[in-house]
């Protein structure tokens, strides 16, 4: 909201620094986005036109006497062609300082001009807001004041942020209470006396029916004797200054109205409300209306609306309908001031597209007194205006009086940890405009009708810290009883994050709001990932329309943007649908992209190097062996992928992404790819130590020809068994498949570690052991020894 | 002089020429096994003790004795006349000790986790649990249970991505006080990070993904100054011992009082100016950082959970981890903590 700040100074008196104002404002709640400063104005006073001649020399030219109250009128030439003779201008003195210029005296075509007649853009107000020409003032300005001091026009205007709890407060005497109550000073309230009196002319009596409950409360006050113009200077350059723009004397009355209480109304023309009836009720399905924006809207039954006895009139408390607009042939109107229950009134807009100032504030639910504080302020207005008003009509529900909170006043240092006095608290509270009354040893507060948002002991205890200032809270650190809160998921994710960090891979981020495309071209590329992803319903556009189903797809996408070799990991929430419900899990993902090597097909060295840094991570993570076993799983190479197990739960997937989708996304480089899934990993375990023997080991290696399906791990494991446990290690440590050996067979070499507790090994056991093996493989796999 | 003695003097002759011309240790020691090693020239000599009569033979083994030690006294000077040219050969060299380094292949965490853990510590230190959990909630959660009914105003500014009727991607970490409290009796001190989603237009201030980071803590005699003190350091702890904190009030359902948290801007040291009549781009000018939101915790939402307000009190927070990387790190535009560029994360990466 833009608030200037001559206009709070109205009804409360501020210092002269316009930043401690605002700074002020913020730190009782209301952040100042921005200060807008004026430019430096002085030397224009008032005037006005006591005689206008052309001028002697020039066509164009005028040349008027203005009297600006000293002795002698100025004489003043002019090529402005909206002056007449006694009208109130602002002259700009020789030596003023406008904006852009300074006054100095000049002759025009032979004749001394002692001044400026000047424009409202002269005085830096939007031009395209006000007259062309010459700017007009009210004839009841005395002549000679100083214009910048009368509207006002050197003190900054603040762009203020309101809560959405503080509909009171987006109004100027609003914020000027709060500041009244924060610098401890008074605050002149206007009068809300309404000066409506007497009986309208029979037959024009408004008659207000309200059909909804969500209309509590509304005032209809006719008036005759309207005559629609320009209105007062005064009103216009606030408004204007507001960043209202001034249309009528009418519309600026209401808004006027709406900016100073923050009572939203709307003017009808009287003559155009058949039987001076309106009707608040929920629009009927497709009924239309053409708004006050000339928008030709349908409506349906979401949108209350104030309807005439067969049709829509305006859509209640967001805009009004051109039928019964104000025109210049106006010359009665009825005044509407209501109360309408917010959340309707937010629906109403939302549906309709449509937000004004009004809806802003009604949608925050006002107080249903407001709108007879807001009726009786148009009418003050009205009736300076020379229009009758009559009295006002109340349609709706009694004015409920707020409920008195009882708290004592101990609890304000229970809340805020500051020692508050309770005369203090008291004088406080009552500067908000609360009644404070002792109920025994605690208060009785009852919050004024405009403070809805104060319900409970903590609202006041909030308003008296907020007038103490934050500030004087103490800042003290709480000791905290201990509590069996665990912290294990979280620990388990770092554990993680630090491991693979250690491992020499980059955490990144990518997105868990993806398109379709990744999973289109996947399948282009003959691969189906055979997941149903979650589908936001919402979406901000279709790259994000989807719930990432793996962090597959945004890895694959990262790597393929940056054509180095580059090791990245990323843990994160992927979600699934079963059946009607969201499955979502934890997810570690770490993968890297690499220089290409001429290793021969049946071997690959990155994914053992997967593979490791998989195994290492997971040893470091749950204290356990991992296995991985051969698996073609979707989005990775057939011959180059696996299944991570852990005690024998799938835990992830390992290996080389497939050459399809690699071109698929214009990834140019091998990719390897690790995912598990972080929520079946085991809680982990403690290593147990085991001495070492104390007699030495011995080993031997063997060269076995096997066929090239058999796997590494399993000629191990039927050499550990067949050994038993005078075997300590058996490692698979080279492959070589070649022209030596025929196509199916490869040749690979085994060590195999030999030690025991109670004694030495002799070469004879060692022997002993390798032709045992020999035999182990040669029956199981038909292995040979290679020569 | 007897033929032994002859012969011992010839040896040590030899020996000295051979070792003195020995050029390096290798050689040398060559030169040690020829004379002295099990085979070597004095071994020969030595056996011919034998053949000596029985009175000669002490005389003649304490010569050959002598000798040797005579040719081990030259070798071991030899040696260290070789291993001083060595040294000095090898001292001599020098190499550009400014040439680049050969850089190690390093991983690292993401600013945005290491925001969060370093947040972490500080809070664990303070005894508070760390807790995680999901991103897919239902409504009840992120609004019904914090005090923000199905038509209040507040649910617009969470403008979320919703999933079913009733489930969304969290517009913020709340959901996590609730579901803790629901599940353990106080005292509750909990710090809950992760990833939260609101439907915002990207631009350099907004992502619609980014992280949250939420503290609560519900005790007995909890108040507002516990909620200063504990933020106060946390921003010591992040950006140093000199930041200030500042609250402003401000409103959120689930708090009363409520307020709004703000540090020094960590570029211009909280002036609002950088240099001569130049606006500081981190904070617009203000000289503050604006972190999130915080208060007291509703007594509506501590009566959803089931604890009594007039018995137990407290406090909560929530702070966007990608708005604080902007101030901690002097990012310009807030849209690089997801790109995650490997020159973004490698300039961001702390070692410590």
């Amino acid at each position: 909201m833009r608030v200037p700040i001559s206009w709070l100074r109205e009804f409360v008196a501020l210092p002269a620094d316009d930043d401690a104002i605002a700074d002020r404002l913020a730190m009782l709640g209301f952040p100042v986005d921005a200060v807008e400063r004026r430019p430096a104005i002085s030397g224009v006073v008032t005037g006005r036109i006591a005689a206008l001649e052309r001028h002697p020399n020039a066509d164009r030219l005028q040349v008027a006497q203005v009297d600006v109250g000293a002795e002698q009128p100025l004489t003043i030439a002019t090529a402005a062609t909206n002056v007449a003779t006694g009208q109130t201008i602002a002259v700009a003195t020789i030596g003023a300082q406008l904006p852009e210029m300074v006054i100095e005296p000049r002759t025009m075509r032979g004749i001394a001009s002692q001044g400026m007649m000047i424009s409202a853009e002269e005085l830096a107000l939007p031009a395209e807001w006000f007259e062309d020409g010459i700017m007009q003032m009210d004839e009841s300005l005395a002549l000679g004041r100083d214009v910048v001091q009368v509207f006002g026009l050197d003190t900054a205007v603040l762009e203020v942020e309101i809560t959405a709890n503080r509909p009171d407060a987006m109004s100027v005497l609003g914020l000027a209470r709060e500041l009244a109550a924060s610098y401890d000073v008074p605050l002149r309230v206007p009068s809300f006396e309404n000066p409506g009196r007497g009986d309208e002319p029979p037959g024009t009596e408004p008659h207000v029916t309200i059909e909804s409950e969500d209309c509590r409360r509304f005032v209809a006050q006719r008036f005759d004797g309207v005559r629609v113009g320009t209105a007062p200077a005064w009103m216009r350059v606030r408004l204007a200054l507001a960043g209202q723009r001034p249309i009528n004397n009418l519309v600026d009355v209401s808004n006027y109205v709406m900016l100073e209480t923050g009572q939203p109304l709307h003017f009808y023309d009287a003559a155009a409300i058949a039987d001076s009836h309106l009707i608040v009720r929920s629009a009927r399905e497709g009924e239309p209306l053409v708004t006050l924006d000339g928008v030709e809207r349908t409506l349906d039954p979401r949108a209350l609306v104030i309807a005439g006895k067969d049709r829509i009139l305006g859509v209640a408390g967001v805009m009004g309908g051109v039928e019964t607009e104000v025109t210049a042939q106006t010359t009665a109107i009825v005044l509407e001031s209501a109360n309408f229950h917010g959340p309707r009134v937010r629906r109403t807009a939302n549906a309709l597209g449509i937000r004004t100032e009004a809806s802003a504030r009604h949608e925050k639910s006002l107080a249903p007194a407001l709108a007879d504080a807001g009726a009786a302020r148009a009418a003050q207005l009205l009736r300076d205006l020379g229009a009758t008003a009559y009295q006002a009509r109340i349609a709706g529900d009694a004015l409920v009086a707020p409920v008195p909170i009882v708290f004592e006043a101990g609890d304000v240092e229970r809340v805020l940890g500051l020692v508050i006095p309770r005369d203090r608290i008291e004088h406080h509270l009552a500067a908000l405009g609360c009644g404070v009354a002792a109920q025994g040893d605690a208060l009785a507060v009852t919050p004024p009708v405009w403070r809805r948002d104060l319900i409970i002991a903590a609202d006041l205890i909030e308003e008296v810290a907020r007038i103490e200032g934050y500030d004087a809270i103490p800042a003290i650190v709480p000791s905290v009883a201990a509590h069996e809160i665990s912290s294990e998921a979280y620990a388990l994710e770092n554990r993680i994050a630090r491991a693979l960090c250690a491992l020499g891979y980059r955490e990144i981020l990518t997105h868990s709001l993806q398109g379709a495309s990744f999973v289109q071209r996947a399948q282009r590329a003959g691969i189906e990932f055979g997941t149903a992803p979650i589908e936001v319903r919402n979406p901000l556009s279709e790259e994000q329309r989807y719930l990432r189903f793996s962090l597959l797809p945004g890895i694959v996408e990262y790597l393929a943007a940056r054509d180095v070799p580059i090791r990245v990991f990323e843990l994160g929430e992927i979600f699934a649908a079963d059946g009607a419900s969201i499955v979502e899990s934890s997810a570690a993902a770490f993968a890297f992209t690499v220089e290409r090597d001429d290793e021969p097909p049946w071997r690959d060295l990155h994914f053992l190097r997967l593979k490791g840094d998989c195994e290492t991570l997971l040893r470091e993570v749950t204290g356990r062996a991992v296995e991985v076993s051969a698996d073609a799983l979707p989005g990775l190479h057939p011959g180059k992928s696996a299944r991570v197990i852990i005690d024998g739960r799938k835990a992830g997937i390992i290996g080389a992404l497939h050459p399809r989708l690699a071109q698929a996304n214009d990834l140019g480089r091998d990719a390897y790819i690790c995912l598990l899934d972080v929520g079946v990993l085991p809680p982990a375990q403690t290593p147990h130590y085991v001495p070492p023997s104390k007699f030495p080991s011995t080993y031997r290696d063997v060269a076995l020809v096997v066929g090239v399906d058999v796997a590494a791990r399993d000629l191990e494991r039927a050499i550990a068994v067949a050994l038993g446990p005078v075997c300590t290690l058996v490692r698979v440590f080279d492959e070589f498949r070649g022209a030596q050996l025929d196509q199916d067979r490869k040749s690979v070499a085994v060590r195999v570690t030999l030690q025991r507790f109670d004694a030495t090994i002799t070469d004879q056991e060692a022997d002993a052991a390798v032709a045992k093996l020999l035999d182990a493989v040669r029956e199981r796999f038909g292995a040979s020894l290679r020569t | 002089m007897t033929e032994l003695a002859e012969q011992l003097t010839d040896l040590k002759r030899r020996l000295i020429a051979a070792a003195d011309a020995a050029p390096d240790e290798p050689a040398l020691e060559n030169v040690r096994i020829a004379y002295l090693g099990r085979n070597g020239e004095v071994t020969k000599v030595r056996r011919t003790i034998g053949s000596l009569p029985q009175n000669e033979r002490p005389n003649a083994g304490k010569e050959i004795n002598d000798a040797v030690d005579a040719m081990e006294s030259h070798l071991g000077e030899a040696v260290a006349r070789l291993q001083a040219r060595r040294f000095d050969a090898e001292l001599a060299t020098a190499i550009d000790v400014t040439f680049p380094a050969i850089a190690p292949v390093t991983g690292s965490i993401h600013p945005v986790r290491r925001i969060i853990d370093d947040s972490a510590a500080y809070f664990a230190r303070h005894g508070f649990a760390i807790v995680v959990g999901p991103e897919a909630e239902p409504d009840y959660y992120n609004f019904d249970a914090l005090n923000i009914p199905a038509d209040h105003p507040t649910r617009e500014s969470f403008d979320s991505f919703w999933l079913t009727d009733s489930v969304l991607l969290r517009p913020h970490t709340s959901p996590m006080q609730v579901r803790t409290m629901q599940q353990h009796r106080p005292p509750v001190a909990i710090f809950a990070p992760g990833r939260c989603f609101r439907r915002d237009a990207v631009d350099a201030r907004h992502l619609f993904q980014f992280h949250q980071m939420e503290g609560l803590l519900v005790a007995r005699d909890i108040h507002f100054g516990h909620l200063k003190g504990m933020l106060a350091g946390l921003c010591q702890e992040l950006f140093g011992p000199e930041q200030r904190v500042r609250f402003r009030p401000s409103f959120f359902p689930f708090t009363e009082p409520s307020a709004e948290v703000d540090t020094t801007c960590p570029k211009c040291k909280g002036s609002g100016m950088l240099a001569e009549a130049t606006s500081c781009n981190m904070c617009g000018g203000s000289g503050w950082i604006e972190l999130g939101g915080s208060g007291m915790v509703h007594p509506n939402v501590l009566r959803e959970v089931g604890y009594d307000p007039a018995e137990y009190s407290g406090w909560a927070f929530g702070f966007g981890v990608e708005r604080l990387g902007l101030a901690r790190y002097q990012v310009d535009d807030i849209r690089r903590f997801i790109a995650s560029e490997p020159d973004f994360l490698e300039q961001l990466c702390e070692f410590r």
